[in-house]
């Protein structure tokens, strides 16, 4: 039970400077500062367990110091990474279910019956062309209501309120074409009279109509230029999903923009720091919280004689970590030798308000970017990775 | 009715109406919409699924339920009264009686209500994106070994010698009696939501004159799409001029989808347009999250219900109102949190 708090305690308090860079800086702000906000319970707990031979504590709230072991043993240490999860939210609501669309039109067409009638004299002064037009139309089509089709709610046939079979009431696009032809003035239903008045006006008629004619302006189409040509590096497609941004990094592989942490940087100030060294800084972007949402843990194979990389006297990956520009703390320590035994990644939640990405401006020599939907990028990464990033993605 | 005539009359029922028909309709679906390919993509493979061979048979799309009625009742005969011409029984006389009313979901009942219409906009975005942010924002990290930090019992036991103390109820918290509502840790099981909006207007004109809690009522009809509810005082004030059951104040309770459309619109079409609005002052809230700022009548007359036609409303009839936001958060901060999410600026102290 608390294994885990005594590891961390034992790396705080450690002298070892690299050991102690492995403890992010809120936890160890934390586990050093006084345990006043522990609840006592547990430091009650903690020392009974840890130190059996101390004398029993004076007092509950007592500060509970556990022992602190220092070893020269080098622990197991990670590469701590950080990766901001960038994601444009859904700017259009989703598609309906077609048992949603029928169940909508049904309920559309209950409240025709049992909601009073519509008080024509409050909205339509008498005697004005909006009086006309409005008696014209209800003429037609029998409800207020403008996209339930030809039904009325009261009188004998109130019961007929079912659709029948092959009909496309309820489809949206058929909602939107009755609606745009009641703004033009037009009934809802094509009556037989009209047309033929149509046909026997004259060309005058005709062109004069033209010129009177209200033409409403359709709402535009939910897909867009860079659904149809499948654009992955725009924005603009699929407006109903959450679009997340995926980079190709120098080894070929799809991830999320990543780098390490480096000095004293926390998760969130690195995860800024990325953005602005992998996309450039034509991005307005808002990083959710300071926690990341997730994690994933990558252990470096065992060293074999034929690997190039050189390795540590025990049995991790040696390397230089050569300071970022960007981060000050890391610039006075200078670079830094480190034996990593693998990497450790935490995603940060990140929205894009504006702006692109600009691959031109990348320091870390990735390859290539795409905004994917959460199904598009289970193809794109590993297993592994999609596995600890899965949950994390919206549905939508 | 002879036994006969019975038994004929259920044996009409009950027997199919031919097999080829009987096959058609229970592998095709006939609905009023398409098959998106989402739902094909839940269901696994099946007949039902497979629309492109049902093409209705001539006998099915002649079918016109209307006209077999209106020839029906030519000749003198009458709807089938079990389905058409059922009335649920107007009084509810108890589980015992034989005569049930239907539940009021069924559209026979005395109590249906219809709806909803739509998805609203609104709701799926927070569903979608405003609750998990709202769970990212509002975790808090304890490292292992750490945990929350727990407050003590807020009811204290009373002490003393008295016999009276034994198994009495726990007395309530020092300086007050009031039990403020704790703050649970945010997890995705309480993420805080919408609850309720109350739009309410108190009308000082209606102490002279009726008319205008007729227009108020209208008004906010109008903006809320839910029938307004007349308040009367409780007491007679006479600095006021107002006696005791006099209308004066209208309210309407918002639940569901129309709650979320009122508050798009508040937040996409109303507030925008208002001059030098600073937005909602940061002190507002009852301390268990629930939030309330105010419109005055040159702000309701902004609602694109109104503006449509502000003629036909009596001029300087147009009420202001509050809106209150009922919101499921323990505290103003979330509560406040919840709504600058959704679009609701505050300005000012912030007091929780």
């Amino acid at each position: 039970m608390n294994a885990g708090q005594n590891s961390a305690r034992r790396i705080v308090a450690s002298a070892n400077p690299f050991i102690r860079d492995t403890v992010c800086i809120s936890c160890r702000h934390r586990l050093t500062s006084s345990s006043s906000r522990r609840h006592a319970a547990t430091a009650a707990a903690t020392a009974q367990s840890s130190a059996p031979p101390s004398p029993p504590p004076s007092s509950t709230n007592s500060t509970h110091v556990p022992p602190v072991t220092t070893t020269n043993a080098i622990q197991k240490a990670y590469a701590v990474l950080a990766a901001p999860i960038l994601s444009r939210p859904p700017l259009l609501t989703r598609e309906l279910t077609s048992f949603e669309k029928a169940y909508y039109l049904y309920q559309k067409r209950l409240n025709e019956r049992l909601a009073l009638p519509f008080s024509r004299y409050f909205y339509y002064k008498k005697g004005t062309p909006g009086d006309e037009i409005w008696k014209r139309q209800v003429k037609s089509r029998k409800a207020a209501a403008k996209d339930i089709g030809v039904y009325s709610g009261y009188g004998d046939e109130a019961w007929n309120d079912e659709v029948l079979v092959g009909s496309k009431l309820a489809e949206p696009d058929e909602i939107i074409k009755a609606l745009i032809k009641d703004a033009e003035g037009k009934s809802v239903v094509e009556d037989k009279a009209e047309a033929e008045e149509a046909e026997e006006k004259s060309q005058e008629e005709v062109a004069k109509e033209e010129m009177n004619k209200i033409t409403i302006e359709k709402p535009m189409s939910r897909l867009t230029e860079a659904d149809t040509t499948n654009n992955t590096k725009s924005l603009n497609r699929k407006l109903d999903r959450s679009l997340y941004l995926l980079i190709k990094n120098k080894d070929g592989r799809w991830r999320f923009p990543e780098d390490r942490v480096y000095g004293r940087e926390n998760l969130h100030q690195a995860a800024e720091r990325i953005l602005v060294q992998s996309c450039g800084i034509n991005m307005n972007t808002w990083l959710v919280g300071n926690h990341p949402v997730g994690h994933y843990i990558y252990n470096f194979p065992p060293p074999s004689k034929k690997s190039a990389l050189p390795a540590g006297p025990n049995g991790g990956r040696l390397s230089t970590v050569q300071p970022n520009a960007m981060v000050p703390t890391s610039l006075t320590a200078g670079p830094k030798d480190v034996e990593e035994f693998g990497e450790k990644l935490f995603f940060m939640k990140g929205r894009i308000m504006a702006g692109q990405v600009e691959l031109a401006k990348n320091e870390f020599g990735d390859q290539d970017f795409a905004w994917l939907s959460k199904d598009e990028i289970q193809q794109y990464v590993t297993e592994r990775y999609w596995s600890s990033v899965r949950n994390v993605l919206a549905d939508r | 009715m002879a036994l006969a005539d019975v038994t004929t009359a259920f044996l009409r029922r009950v027997r199919p109406t031919g097999p080829a028909v009987f096959n058609l309709q229970s592998t095709c679906r006939y609905a009023s919409s398409n098959t998106s390919p989402a739902d094909a993509a839940d269901l696994s493979s099946s007949p039902f699924q497979d629309s492109s061979a049902c093409t209705p048979s001539e006998k099915i799309t002649a079918f016109d339920p209307a006209a077999r009625a209106r020839a029906l009742r030519k000749r003198g005969g009458r709807l089938p009264p079990s389905r058409y011409q059922y009335r649920p029984p107007r009084y509810d006389r108890g589980p015992l009686h034989p005569h049930q009313p239907p539940p009021p979901s069924d559209p026979a009942s005395r109590l249906f209500e219809a709806g909803p219409f739509s998805l609203p906009r609104l709701e799926q975005t927070y569903h979608d994106t405003l609750a998990s942010d709202f769970m990212t924002l509002s975790y808090t990290h304890f490292p292992p070994g750490e945990s929350a930090h727990q407050k003590g019992a807020r009811l204290r036991p009373w002490e003393g010698e008295s016999p009276y103390y034994a198994n009495r109820a726990l007395r309530g918290p020092r300086g007050g009696d009031v039990l403020r509502l704790l703050r649970k840790p945010i997890t995705f099981n309480n993420i805080p939501q919408l609850q309720g909006i109350t739009v309410h207007s108190m009308v000082k004109g209606a102490v002279e004159d009726s008319a205008h809690l007729h227009v108020a009522g209208m008004v906010l009809q109008a903006i809320t799409n839910v029938r307004a509810e007349a308040h009367a005082t409780r007491k007679a004030v006479a600095a006021f001029g107002v006696r005791k059951d006099q209308h004066v104040s209208v309210t309407c309770d918002l639940k569901g989808e129309d709650m979320y459309h009122f508050l798009s619109k508040c937040v996409d079409v109303v507030l925008p347009k208002i001059k030098d609005w600073k937005g909602v002052k940061g002190s507002s809230g009852d301390s268990s999250g629930n939030i309330a700022f105010g419109l005055t009548s040159e702000d309701v007359a902004l609602f694109p219900e109104i503006e449509v036609n502000y003629d036909m409303y009596p001029p300087k009839m147009i009420p202001g109102c509050h809106v209150i936001v009922h919101t499921t958060a323990r505290d103003d901060r979330d509560a406040r949190l919840l709504l600058s999410q959704i679009g609701l600026p505050f300005y000012g102290k912030f007091i929780n």
